[in-house]
């Protein structure tokens, strides 16, 4: 077993249409990410849940360490979670993605193998 | 103290095409700087180092293609969890980050509460 983890793409306009979702509609997508994740820890999958993010943030960059705001500009997507998983393989872990809730709304799943220490 | 997330973002050739003893010079850096974030309270160990692969699955139709995301000039190499009063503490935290030196950049985002 290898470790991955999953970062989830969000496009920014999705996000920001998401920021003034009803509770309602909030609570119904954090169900249907909730049944999956768990259902993928009842297989001994999820090592991390992991954390959603907020739409906001800060970029620093070189060494004068300049402050812009985030999240990362220029791209049409934001990072708007990830989770830690254990799978046998890339390609077991790229199957498990595809129960991810974020793809029946125009978002993507990117999974990137640990380095180890 | 809250949460937040900082996504480490390089040039994926960058670490590769280090030296063995320029590799070992900045490891040596980078957990310098993480020991001192964790001395001080603000760093509790989660976090983790990527590979420069990966696969994406995206859309309705599931399409698995190779990763990582590809939109961006950078790629994120790895992310840590700090705890810091507010965003204002969180960037002035993530200053000493070695990645600055070079030409990455350090992406910090407020964790949501569930």
């Amino acid at each position: 077993m290898a470790d991955f983890v999953y970062l989830f793409w969000n496009q920014k306009e999705d996000a920001q249409r998401m920021a003034k979702a009803t509770p309602e509609d909030r609570q119904k997508i954090t169900g249907r990410w909730m049944a999956w994740l768990e259902e993928l820890k009842k297989k001994g999958h999820v090592k991390d849940f992991g954390a959603p993010l907020e739409f906001t943030g800060k970029m620093l960059q070189g060494a004068q360490k300049r402050v812009t705001d985030g999240p990362y500009p220029e791209i049409k997507d934001v990072i708007g979670g990830f989770s830690l998983i254990t799978a046998k393989n890339l390609d077991e872990a790229a199957e498990l993605a595809k129960g991810c809730p974020i793809l029946d709304m125009g978002g993507q799943v990117e999974i990137r193998p640990i380095r180890p220490m | 103290m809250s949460k937040f997330l900082y996504l480490f973002w390089n040039k994926p050739s960058n670490w590769n095409a280090q030296s063995p003893e320029e590799m070992e010079r900045r490891m040596k850096k980078w957990m310098g700087w993480m020991d001192s974030l964790k001395d001080a309270g603000h760093f509790k160990g989660a976090g983790e180092r990527l590979e420069d692969t990966g696969s994406l699955v995206r859309g309705k139709a599931k399409s698995v293609t190779d990763g990582p995301y590809a939109e961006a000039k950078d790629t994120i190499g790895g992310y840590i969890v700090v705890e810091a009063k507010d965003l204002k503490e969180a960037v002035e935290l993530s200053k000493g980050c070695p990645v600055l030196e070079g030409d990455g950049l350090v992406e910090v985002r407020p964790i949501a509460s569930m």
